[in-house]
């Protein structure tokens, strides 16, 4: 008897998490709204977790287990419906987004208490789990989709979270459109795949499929199949050519950054082609593009990422390379490895962000990295977990990423789809990543302070035009007084004040860190800039004059290089925990050839049986056979061997350049000239798509389809014909002379006809 | 009444009830308050007893129910046959529920002449339900002709600026249009000696021809088609849309939009599929790419349009489009997805003038550059228009992308390359509507009246929450309509099933 | 030897014609300023009786005075639409008359004969009888047409009217004459029967010729159209409303009876009428120029002139249609037509106000707020001179153009459809004035007197009754056509 897991419930759960604080949370206190976000993912967490043991006793005849929960789409004889399926690989993912997931949850609780939207900011991000989860658990494409475009819905929600800036609206449209070029493909894949399987449910498309000759003669339906979905894929994952919205995604709060654009939505592009890998087997060609388009975004954003200074944007572009090997691992036919490094670079990568978010925390908005610096000893938790992340992402030996990287290097190497190419640049592009995180990693934490006390206030301007002035630096200044804060909102609610929680915020800030004196000023600032409505932080803009006279005084009371405060505990834990997973996370897929089992490669291997089943001798299943072989198991210490040299070297590198001697880069960027800046300007990408997709749209649009067409063209045509008639009938009025002599003539001449006709008639 | 009375009266009740109640407001004194609330009851009441079709609808038996047919004139042999299948049923239900939520929408913004007004909304209603139900010929086009009159009235008595240049444009390119339809219903006429579209159409099945010739049958489909390829509006006959939306009252645009435009599509599903299979598949691939075209084009004008209503306007454009589009693929699919779409469409972007209505009442502007920051002053309107938004851009798990997903699918099995091209409208729509969406709501408050605006009524709440209901309602559980949409579009489909096959090969 | 029934059969005539004298005489006895209520409705009572006649007579079909009239459905169709129209005038005038100052006696009883002549014109069915008729209806229009003897436009327009008439008036007489000539004979039956059996001479073609200048310059079809707007536009409103219907209306009873009971198979060219095609161009002229002409029109009284060779147009199409059909159609377009157009006359006379001040677009601004009742019943005869449905104009159109399409008449048709969309656009013009446009002006609406309301409410309520249920008046049609047929 099939147990029944309720899976359902494990994206239901927090969907009702998001409808409680999305329709009432704004009148919750803070407490009430963190509650609720957590509560709900927590116990979507555990139904996780339960599923995970259950799963270990089913049999493998009983795997992928699928449940059944309503129809959603039935016409014709096609139908979708609202079914989940249950194997190792979404396991893995469940597991993967609910744990992340949950840690970044918390850790918002802390980062985002000061700001305006908190409700807001927790139903999204509770959306963005439904979603998540939905894309995981679906067993057809069609419900894929809706979580598919459902976490883009949330992610365009939570880039322009702070939409009062418009950089910020503008990143989150810009990623919504992306990702709408990229499911324009992925559609495509489901029309192609409905009108030749008739369906899209996994566990009938995929047998079908299986049943299919190989397309190595030439490309054919499962390629071209293969190919729309690698499209979906890019515009999801950040893959040239659509990688261009994820670096602008950054407008977003950090901790979204870290869950939505580092550890999981992004990762939805890989899953997605690890789930369809019958389709891609049976497809070499559509393989290989996977491979080569991840290995050239590998390089490509790694070659941008060196020469950032926006720590976010470093991390970014670093996002970008990271799936670049996912995709290459996929594409060589190694999907265990893919999944491996996905979920490694979930722990070290939403780690990176959390802990940069923390550094930003604490300089008060500061993002660029030119003024950091020094900061190990200021901020020590911070520190460490960033250290312990920047190593596992570095592929130091004995860390996550270095196995996951290891394993995906290896198989680009061993794979029949594999080749010497591949390996090269992803060495390389190892050395390049290894050498742009120890660079942020040694320009944010060593050398002395590059910013000055106030720098922080003066640059949150610029790095949070809007917001950061006001509510950066008032947050810095409460952290302290947080735990004082909730119970003091709370008490004040309970007093029965009727007061929107911002203002709480700031009254309890004011209460905690202002001497009485200026009490009543603040009051009276506040009276006049928050009301039952108007967020605090929202109004911050209009307001910002004001916003610097609130803060300045209070920054002048700290004034002094100690400022720079550790985060808070809640913010803290989520990112020691994350750092333990960054720092072991790999030892559950040691490859072979470095003594291990590569417990988590057999674990998926199922999954990718059919793969396997559907490869020409020497496939990565047959690799490991012989990988046992000594030969095999030599070169692939040599590969090993090497990408931990191209790690160190980059940690070299960079202690050189940004440790050892500081002067030299701004020589090298100098001696570089042109080609420095045009790496540094992201070669210029945005500015090509602008000028030679969007201007001409819409300029196109406005002057020759509106303009021309539309107006010159068919309502004139109207109005025209209208005009026609009416002149027409003016003409014909001056046959009205009101001349009784023409009336007779006309009269005349009509008998003249009649009588022509009727006799012409009459001889005829 | 017993069951059956009520199954063979309930259309007439439904249709004529709104009718009733405008004769009924004729007499009432000019107390604006009774009037209203009078109107909303009407269509209060019209909406409840509508719900007694898909209650008791039997979803698998084929053809026509609730059918009623008596003699209406002897000489031509008229009759007052009414009936609906599982696609005008759905139609009906849709024109009974957005009537109520008009005259909510018209509380306020509609200041004089109120009387007139709801008179008028009322005996559109009667008018439009008419067309739906209506199963002869004759009293098809005696409803479609009928519908101008209250429509051009509400357009140029409540309208703004240019509301008569609009009335006049939509009043003569309808009536211009139908007047071929006309032509072509009487010559039909004249042929097979019945008004009953039930009659002629089996007849056609059983491939009689009347004696009348391929030829002649090819301009009876196009006298049908132009007709109904004016209202729905497929390009370039849209040039009345634009402006007619623009300048109608909000509530004229909600009926316009929601149910008008659907007057057109279903004529073209009912008629030029339904009485002539084989012109249709004749007609079919230029259909097609205007339908394209339409789609591109509507999305591409409305993405630089300046003025929020304008570009809802043309955004009715491009998702008629789609229908179309469903309609002339002749698949299952695609059909399918044509009707769900007129549902979407009509309560979608019946829903966006509403909005749009509301943020006109206050601001008495629709120039999107006098907006801005809009989220900050107003965040429940934000969150409903964002709402809206996403159903008509067609997010997953919302009305819109049920009903694209199957025309698309339906296009692609048809040719595919049809289905790729009009897949693109899915970018074009996130485009302009996203666009529009943050140039109104997000940003700084930039003109200081925004900024004080007030949020929504409890009025206006009231007038939202059944659309967005519906929205997700029917993108969650689309099986609750396309179960009875299915078969009645499988029999529509059945002349052509061949055409179907010969088109996927 | 004359019976009581020959009486019976012109009793209608009868009865008008004794009322108009009654009018006569008592107009001296009552004082000259406050004649107006007892004339009129002595008039009224006539024009009713009359009505009353022409039902009593159904029970008496047959032929009368050595068949020199004869009563049949049709005759008694077109008696009841006469007679009615004139009665629903007389019920309008009243306060018109007082309000223009024009002499009540003299108008009464002039409408009253005029009517008279019009009733022969119907149930006539000899040559000389009805060109009799057709001089008495048509003298005394002239004469109504220039009643308001202050005006110079009335005078004027009177005086157009008289001399175009007679000079047309003249071909059909010259007509008769050839006919005669051609066939022996000046009853309609024995010159069909004539025709039939030793074909039609030349002369004979010649005739028709000439008797279609003369009727189709009453009906104001093209060619012979171009008098009405200068007519209309001068000669009193509610002598234009009776005008435009009744004595029009009575012309195409005659053009029917002699054109479909002498069409015979010599007059057939390819199983058409010789005068088929000329009918066919008539019609097609008539409506496009009608339309054309009345689309720039401010002056509402000449735009509805305009309207009313266009409708003329509309009606010759049903000639060009098959027989039994056609006419059917024919008669109840009649009907309709009467309905809707001498209702927007009346109401178009009553806005006038003295002097006919108040006739351009611009005066109707905003009439719908200033006077409901006229704005709304304008609005349904418009709305049914466009062909909306639900109203008597649609049908008569339905009726018309499926009459032609049975025949086959695909271009016909689709130029009078074509035409009947485009002429949408002046009748729309006035309802938005009245709706859509906010007074440009300060118009002074008079009260709406009883007798117009009466007016107004009948002539609606014919025009609603036709369009819902035009049923039992098309079956009489149908059946007079047969009776006209046999």
């Amino acid at each position: 008897m099939m147990p029944n897991f309720h899976l359902w419930l494990i994206p239901l759960l927090p969907l009702a998490g998001a409808v409680v604080n999305g329709l009432l949370g704004r009148n919750f206190s803070k407490r009430l709204v963190a509650f609720f976000g957590l509560f709900f993912l927590a116990a979507s967490l555990g139904l996780v977790w339960w599923v995970a043991f259950r799963f270990w006793s089913l049999p493998q005849a009983a795997i992928p287990h699928t449940e059944v929960l309503a129809p959603w789409i039935v016409a014709g004889n096609f139908s979708a419906h609202f079914a989940f399926y249950l194997d190792q690989l979404s396991l893995v993912m469940m597991l993967v987004v609910t744990n992340v997931g949950f840690l970044i949850h918390v850790y918002s609780v802390g980062y985002m208490w000061e700001e305006g939207g908190f409700y807001r900011y927790f139903s999204y991000l509770n959306l963005f789990m439904f979603f998540m989860l939905t894309l995981v658990l679906a067993n057809n494409y069609l419900l894929m989709f809706i979580g598919w475009e459902g976490v883009g819905l949330a992610s365009y929600l939570l880039i322009g979270f702070f939409f009062v800036r418009d950089s910020a609206a503008s990143a989150g449209k810009k990623a919504f459109i992306v990702n709408r070029i990229g499911d324009f493909g992925f559609l495509i894949a489901l029309f192609l795949l409905i009108q030749h399987f008739g369906t899209l449910d996994f566990d009938k498309v995929f047998p079908a499929i299986a049943g299919q000759p190989v397309e190595t003669a030439g490309a054919g339906l499962l390629t071209a199949i293969g190919l729309l979905l690698l499209t979906g894929a890019c515009g999801k994952s950040a893959q040239i050519p659509l990688y261009v919205w994820l670096p602008d995604a950054m407008e977003g709060p950090t901790p979204v950054s870290s869950l939505i654009h580092a550890a999981t939505m992004v990762t939805a592009g890989v899953y997605m082609v690890a789930r369809s890998n019958v389709i891609f087997d049976h497809a070499p060609d559509a393989l290989m593009a996977v491979a080569i388009v991840g290995v050239i975004t590998a390089l490509f954003a790694a070659i941008i990422g060196m020469a950032q200074n926006d720590i976010k944007k470093v991390l970014a572009y670093s996002t970008v390379s990271q799936l670049g090997y996912m995709f290459l691992a996929c594409g060589v036919g190694a999907f265990s490895a893919g999944i491996f490094h996905l979920m490694t670079h979930a722990f070290f990568k939403g780690l990176l962000f959390l802990a940069a978010g923390s550094v930003i925390h604490a300089l008060g908005g500061e993002q660029d990295m030119r003024h950091m610096g020094g900061l190990r000893k200021e901020i020590p938790w911070t520190f460490w977990t960033m250290t312990a992340a920047t190593v596992a992402i570095a592929g130091i030996p004995f860390f996550s990423g270095f196995f996951s990287k290891d394993e995906i290097l290896w198989k680009s190497l061993s794979s029949p789809y594999g080749s010497r190419a591949y390996w090269a640049i992803g060495v390389f592009t190892a050395l390049l990543t290894s050498f742009y995180m120890f660079r942020l990693w040694f320009m944010t934490f060593f050398g002395e302070y590059r910013g000055s006390g106030s720098h922080g206030y003066e640059h949150a301007g610029h790095a949070h035009p809007t917001l950061a002035s006001a509510k950066d630096v008032l947050a810095e200044i409460v952290v302290p007084a947080e735990f004082v804060s909730i119970v003091m909102s709370n008490m004040i609610e309970r007093s029965g004040m009727v007061v929107s929680f911002e203002e709480r915020g700031a009254r309890t800030f004011l209460q905690a860190s202002v001497p009485a004196a200026n009490m009543a000023h603040y009051e009276e600032w506040l009276r006049e800039h928050t009301n039952a409505r108007g967020t605090w932080s929202e109004r911050a803009p209009e307001e910002e004059g004001k916003a610097e006279v609130l803060v300045r005084p209070l920054a002048m009371q700290h004034e002094r290089p100690g400022h720079i405060h550790e985060s808070p505990r809640v913010m803290l834990v989520p990112m020691v925990i994350l750092a333990i997973l960054a720092v072991i996370g790999g030892y559950i897929g040691v490859p072979e050839a470095l003594g291990g089992h590569n417990r988590f490669d057999h674990f998926l291997a199922p999954v990718f049986r059919t793969a396997a089943g559907a490869l020409p001798a020497g496939t990565p299943g047959a690799g490991e056979a012989a990988a046992e072989g000594t030969a095999a198991s030599r070169s692939e210490t040599i590969a090993t061997g090497v990408s931990i040299i191209m790690a160190f070297l980059g940690l070299f590198f960079a202690w050189l350049l940004y440790y050892r001697k500081r002067d030299l880069p701004d020589r090298i960027a100098a001696g570089l000239g042109w080609l420095y800046n045009t790496v540094r300007d992201k070669f210029y990408v945005d500015e090509i798509y602008q000028a030679v997709i969007v201007t001409p749209l819409v300029k196109g649009s406005a002057l020759v389809l509106w303009r021309g067409v539309e107006v010159a063209g068919i309502d004139a045509t109207a109005d025209d014909s209208a005009a026609t008639a009416r002149s027409l009938s003016d003409k014909f009025r001056h046959m009205q002379s009101g001349n009784v002599r023409s009336y007779a003539a006309w009269v005349a001449v009509g008998a003249a006809a009649a009588i022509a006709y009727m006799i012409w008639m009459g001889v005829r | 009444m017993s069951g059956s009375a009520w199954n063979t009266w309930i259309l007439t009740l439904v249709t004529f009830i709104p009718l009733a109640g405008a004769v009924l407001l004729l007499l009432f004194p000019r107390r604006e308050r009774d009037i209203k609330w009078f109107a909303l009851f009407v269509s209060l009441i019209t909406f409840a007893l509508s719900l007694h079709l898909p209650t008791y609808f039997a979803r698998h038996q084929p053809g026509f129910q609730f059918e009623i047919n008596i003699p209406w004139i002897p000489t031509p042999n008229i009759h007052y046959h009414l009936g609906v299948d599982g696609i005008s049923m759905w139609l009906v239900v849709l024109t009974t529920f957005l009537t109520p939520l008009c005259v909510l929408i018209s509380w306020k913004s509609v200041h004089e002449r109120v009387k007139e007004f709801f008179i008028l909304m009322l005996i559109l209603e009667t008018a439009l339900l008419g067309v739906f139900v209506a199963l002869d010929l004759f009293l098809f086009y005696f409803f479609w002709e009928f519908t101008l009159i209250p429509m051009a009235l509400i357009i140029g008595m409540y309208g703004h600026e240019r509301r008569v240049y609009a009335a006049m444009k939509f009043f003569l390119f309808t009536m211009i249009a139908s007047a071929f339809m006309l032509a072509s219903i009487i010559f039909l006429y004249a042929k097979t000696g019945s008004f009953d579209y039930v009659t002629i159409q089996n007849a056609v099945r059983d491939g009689a021809s009347f004696g009348i010739s391929g030829h002649a049958l090819g301009w009876l489909f196009l006298g049908f088609f132009v007709a109904f390829a004016v209202k729905v509006p497929i390009f370039p006959l849209h040039t009345w849309l634009p402006d007619a939306h623009f300048e109608a009252p909000t509530a004229g645009s909600v009926m316009l939009a929601g149910v008008l435009l659907k007057m057109g599509t279903y004529g073209l599903l009912r008629f030029n599929l339904g009485l002539f299979p084989d012109q249709a598949r004749q007609n079919q691939s230029w259909i097609m790419v205007l339908a394209i075209i339409g789609i591109i084009y509507g999305a591409l004008v409305a993405l630089v349009q300046p003025n929020l209503k304008k570009l809802i306007a043309y955004s009715s454009v491009s998702h008629l489009g789609f229908v179309v589009l469903g309609i002339f693929s002749f698949t299952q699919l695609g059909v399918d997805g044509a009707v769900y779409q007129m549902l979407n469409h009509g309560v979608s972007t019946g829903a966006l003038f509403m909005l749009a209505g509301i943020i006109y009442e206050r601001r008495h502007t629709f120039d999107i550059k006098e907006f801005g920051g809009l989220a900050t002053s107003m965040p429940i309107f934000a969150a409903f228009f964002l709402f809206i938004t996403l159903s008509s851009v067609g997010l997953p798990l919302l009305n819109g992308f049920v009903g694209e997903f199957l025309v698309l699918s339906g296009a692609f099995q048809a040719k595919m390359i049809w289905g790729i091209l009009a897949a693109s409208g899915v970018i074009w729509s996130a485009c302009y509507l996203l666009w529009m969406y943050q140039r109104v709501f997000f940003g700084k408050v930039k003109h200081s009246v925004n900024s004080t605006l007030p949020d929504l009524s409890a009025r206006e709440r009231t007038a939202l929450w059944p659309a967005s209901i519906a929205a997700l309602a029917m993108g969650v559980a689309p099986v609750l309509w396309l179960s009875f949409i299915d078969p009645a579009v499988h029999s529509v489909l059945m002349p052509l099933a061949q055409t179907t096959a010969q088109v996927v090969r | 030897m004359l019976t009581a029934a020959d009486y019976i059969r012109i009793l209608p005539e009868i009865v008008l014609t004794l009322f108009g004298l009654i009018v006569m005489f008592v107009d001296p006895l009552l004082p000259e300023d406050r004649n107006v209520k007892p004339l009129g409705i002595i008039a009224l009572v006539g024009a009713l009786g009359a009505v009353a006649a022409s039902i009593y007579q159904m029970r008496y079909a047959g032929p009368a005075f050595w068949n020199f009239v004869i009563v049949d459905n049709f005759s008694i169709f077109f008696h009841l639409l006469v007679t009615i129209a004139a009665a629903l005038v007389i019920m309008a005038s009243f306060e018109y008359l007082r309000v223009q100052e024009i002499r009540a006696g003299e108008y009464f009883g002039l409408i009253l004969f005029g009517t008279v002549g019009m009733a022969l014109m119907s149930s006539a069915v000899e040559l000389v009888l009805i060109f009799i008729a057709l001089e008495i209806s048509s003298i005394s229009t002239y004469i109504l047409a220039g009643f308001r003897r202050r005006d110079a436009g009335s005078v004027e327009s009177s005086l157009k009217y008289f001399l175009l008439g007679s000079f047309a008036t003249a071909f059909f007489l010259y007509g008769i004459a050839l006919m005669f000539g051609a066939t022996g004979s000046t009853d309609i039956p024995q010159i069909a029967s004539a025709l039939r059996l030793n074909g039609a001479p030349l002369m004979a073609y010649v005739a028709f010729a000439l008797i279609f200048v003369g009727l189709g310059f009453k009906i104001a079809s093209a060619p012979f159209h171009v008098w009405t707007p200068d007519v209309y536009e001068g000669a009193p409103s509610p002598v234009v409303a009776f005008m435009s219907t009744a004595p029009k209306m009575a012309v195409f009873a005659v053009l029917l009876r002699i054109l479909f009971v002498t069409e015979g198979p010599s007059l057939l060219v390819h199983s058409r009428p010789v005068w088929f095609w000329w009918v066919w161009a008539s019609a097609a002229v008539s409506m496009t120029l009608g339309n054309l002409g009345a689309l720039v029109q401010n002056n509402v009284k000449r735009m509805l002139a305009y309207s009313a060779i266009a409708h003329a147009g509309y009606l010759l199409v049903a000639f060009a249609a098959a027989p039994e059909a056609g006419i059917s159609a024919a008669m109840f377009y009649a009907a309709s037509y009467t309905a809707m157009n001498l209702g927007a006359f009346i109401v178009v006379s009553h806005f006038a106000n003295a002097g006919e001040r108040y006739v351009t677009l611009d005066d109707y601004t905003g009439l719908g707020r200033r006077s409901p009742l006229l704005a709304m019943t304008l609005t349904i005869f418009l709305i049914s001179l466009i062909g909306i449905p639900a109203t008597a104009g649609f049908f008569a159109k339905f009726y018309v153009f499926s009459a032609a399409l049975k025949a086959n008449l695909i271009w016909l048709t689709i130029i009078a459809v074509v035409n009947s969309a485009i002429g949408a656009y002046y009748y729309l013009r006035v309802i938005v004035s009245m709706y859509m446009r906010d007074a440009t002006q300060e118009v002074p609406v008079m009260r709406v007197p009883v007798g117009v309301t009466a007016t107004l409410l009948c002539s609606a309520a014919a025009v609603i009754y036709l369009g819902i249920l035009p049923g039992r008046v098309l079956e009489f049609a149908t059946r007079s056509a047969q009776s006209l047929l046999r």
